[in-house]
């Protein structure tokens, strides 16, 4: 169920660290979740509650947002012992009750109350698992200690009868802030120094999904000479384009089976105009290549821009040829060498900028505000202004606050 | 000697003129406006020319004038530029229009600045919105280009051409400033102030509070100064860069620029066109690279990534450099 870093990170390094991280850290007690208060009121009110209300209760929530960790933490503070099933044990039913006679009669040898949990639920498949949702429905309605069970995607048709019978609990999606209080926490037990820019980077990245910033930490830790966020952009997706930019570089032929090389990657094509746009300079070492192949990406680019502005998607056409075609014409020698291609920088570039930037912007809002003018004037006035700006009555007439004045006596 | 000075007011602001008769250089609009406040009834107007040349100004003056104290409650101002989307300029105007004005006259104002910022779609969205709030409200549209604006609107709006500040304008700004604030200016400062702002009056002022920030006597090269240190030279090391055949450290070092400085492409392009003629490099070379830059340009116009537009025109320089050697 958890998926250690070992398998991610290919060929790197070994992994020093046999325990992943996700494991080593998991939240034992629910005072150290972060951002659930309300999912967690109402688990505790379920569990207190049980023999009057619900029987059940479905958890659901994104990926790695904590849902199963939530249950352990639960279990830990109130002194529950768990008995765990996951999707293959619910083959049928008598699979169940098989389980389930055991955890009862388990009940003579140890004092302790007992709760159930279902993992990954939405994964008893309808076919080989006859009988298992009817089985859990049954199991729910004679139950003698709570259950819960945790899903992605709590409207999935095989739940429906289970949905009746359940108390539903929305586990949200993690805060970035909350992320990277987790990073901060484990670089600091872990000894690393990592900049906190690239903790919230990685915690951005991550999308709320605790597991994998944590899985990302561990990884890029075990790389220590160079700390490289990019490394962690969208991982799965890079399969494909990694493909289809060798196809286009180091393309012999260029004919139409080039055109349509891009279809197979599961991509916008935002994210390969960046992607072609890293890696022509890697890729093409000489001046005239490079020339030529940002020729072809800026002829795109128009095209591109000309779409979105008449809406005239016939367009598309000439923006994927220089895409492709256009980019493979653009060498002198056909290569066959391996290239290390690399992950686009820029939008985490501009991404980390802006927070820098975030006070600057801050008081360029203000400055809009009070002299009629637009923000992005502001800012373009703002290297003149910062002269005159330091005056305390102006900052008073602007309404700065503490940290923006002290911004602005730092330039 | 340089003697640091506080301010409490932005003189763009303090400076901004209140009456008609203060606007400068706009003459024959201001004439033609004037009447519509004393017959307490106006068009859509649209106000289209170049930043600073008094089209936000005019628009202030028009409502303060039309409603008196009540300006506040009558007056909505919008900026196209920073409000995401043609729907929260809907919203906004709804939540306006609903109400009906105070006072006398029948309608109230939006402003809405840099309209040429919406989209031909959000244009379109806002031609609709026009329509339906006409008899609460009327439009005040600014826009750096009238052409940018589609032609239903164009057709709704009285359109006002607002030209560039002459030089003896601005000196007239800046002599008035100068005196109200006790300071000293020669004339070769008041040349260089008007050379680097284009005729952009908040550009002038803006500049010459900073200057004055520094000292109260105000010379050309205290201007010039100025300038510079707010110019972020960066930009000829990016050339360098692409010139020596180093691409990829080039557009590293421009991404760093254009994030610091938080400046346009656009801007890019102008510092690059500038930049041209002071670098070590053949004349011919330099009237190539001249068309390039104005042909990126033209396709960062039309294009919708400034930064793969400015990467293409770095890689031409790493090209032109190659021959250099």
């Amino acid at each position: 169920m958890e998926e250690t870093i070992t398998g991610k990170v290919e060929g790197k390094r070994v992994v020093k660290d046999a325990q992943a991280w996700t494991e080593k850290y998991r939240t034992v007690s629910l005072k150290d979740f972060k951002g659930q208060d309300e999912a967690i009121a109402r688990l505790k009110y379920f569990v207190i509650n049980f023999r009057k209300g619900k029987r059940a209760a479905i958890l659901y929530g994104p990926t790695g947002s904590g849902k199963t960790s939530l249950i352990n933490a639960l279990a830990h503070d109130m002194g529950f012992e768990i008995i765990e099933m996951n999707a293959s044990d619910l083959r049928n039913k008598e699979q169940i009750e098989i389980v389930l006679n055991q955890a009862s009669s388990q009940k003579s040898l140890f004092a302790k109350s007992k709760i159930l949990l279902i993992d990954e639920i939405e994964g008893i498949s309808g076919y080989y698992d006859r009988g298992g949702p009817r089985a859990i429905s049954e199991l729910i309605d004679s139950a003698r200690f709570p259950i819960f069970m945790t899903t992605n995607n709590p409207w999935d048709k095989k739940l429906n009868e289970l949905r009746k019978r359940a108390e539903l609990v929305e586990i949200k999606e993690t805060d970035y802030k909350a992320v990277t209080d987790v990073l901060k926490s484990i670089s600091m037990k872990e000894k690393l120094f990592i900049r906190e820019d690239i903790l919230k980077a990685i915690a951005i990245k991550s999308k709320g999904d605790v597991r994998a910033a944590i899985n990302d930490l561990q990884s890029i830790s075990l790389n220590k000479e160079e700390i490289d966020v990019s490394c962690i952009d969208e991982r799965e997706k890079e399969e494909g384009i990694f493909d289809a930019l060798k196809k286009i570089f180091k393309a012999a032929k260029i004919d139409s089976q080039l055109l349509n090389t891009f279809d197979s990657v599961d991509m916008p094509i935002e994210q390969v105009f960046l992607w072609i746009e890293e890696n022509i300079p890697i890729e093409y070492n000489n001046g005239e290549e490079i020339a030529k192949a940002f020729d072809a990406l800026s002829r795109a680019d128009v095209f591109r821009g000309r779409i979105h502005r008449q809406q005239h998607w016939r367009f598309l056409v000439y923006e994927y040829a220089l895409l492709t075609a256009g980019i493979a014409a653009a060498k002198k020698q056909v290569r066959i060498d391996f290239t290390k291609y690399k992950r686009p920088q820029r939008v985490l570039k501009i991404w980390l900028a802006k927070q820098r930037n975030a006070k600057k912007r801050a008081i360029a809002v203000k400055i809009a505000r009070f002299t009629h003018i637009s923000i992005k004037k502001a800012l373009k006035e703002f290297p003149i202004m910062v002269q005159f700006l330091k005056s305390q009555g102006i900052q008073e007439r602007l309404k700065l606050n503490q940290e923006e004045v002290e911004f602005l006596m730092q330039r | 000697m340089i003697m640091k000075k506080e301010f409490s007011e932005i003189w763009t602001e303090k400076y901004r003129p209140q009456e008609f008769e203060d606007v400068i250089g706009q003459d024959e609009i201001v004439k033609r406006v004037k009447a519509f406040t004393s017959e307490g009834n106006m068009p859509h107007l649209m106000f289209a020319g170049p930043a600073g040349t008094g089209k936000s100004s005019l628009a202030l003056i028009i409502v303060k004038k039309l409603y008196g104290n009540d300006w506040h409650e009558n007056f909505l101002e919008l900026n196209a530029s920073d409000e995401r989307g043609i729907d929260v300029v809907r919203q906004k105007v709804k939540d306006f229009a609903r109400t009906k004005s105070l006072g006398d006259v029948p309608f109230k104002i939006i402003f809405l600045d840099e309209s040429d910022a919406l989209t031909k779609e959000a244009q379109q969205a806002l031609r609709r919105t026009m329509e339906n709030f006409t008899s609460t409200c009327r439009f005040i549209l600014s826009c750096n280009y009238s052409s940018k604006i589609i032609d239903p609107i164009q057709s709704r709006c009285a359109i006002f051409r607002f030209r560039p500040l002459e030089k003896k304008d601005m000196e007239k700004i800046i002599k008035k400033i100068a005196e109200k604030e006790k300071l000293e200016i020669d004339e070769g400062a008041i040349e260089s102030l008007y050379e680097v702002s284009e005729g952009d009056c908040r550009r002038v002022i803006n500049l010459f509070q900073a200057t004055a920030s520094v000292s109260v006597k105000i010379t050309k090269e205290l201007v010039l100064t100025i300038v510079s240190a707010a110019k972020p030279s960066d930009i000829k090391v990016v050339l360098e860069y692409a010139l020596s055949g180093d691409f990829i450290r080039s557009r590293e070092k421009l991404l760093d620029v254009m994030l610091k400085e938080s400046i346009s492409g656009q801007d890019v392009i102008k510092a690059i066109q500038k930049e041209i003629w002071n670098l070590q490099i053949e004349p011919e070379i330099k009237v190539k690279l001249t068309e390039k830059t104005g042909e990126i340009e033209f396709r960062l116009v039309e294009g919708s990534d400034e930064f793969i537009q400015l990467e293409s025109l770095l890689a031409s320089f790493v090209l032109a450099g190659k021959g250099k050697q």
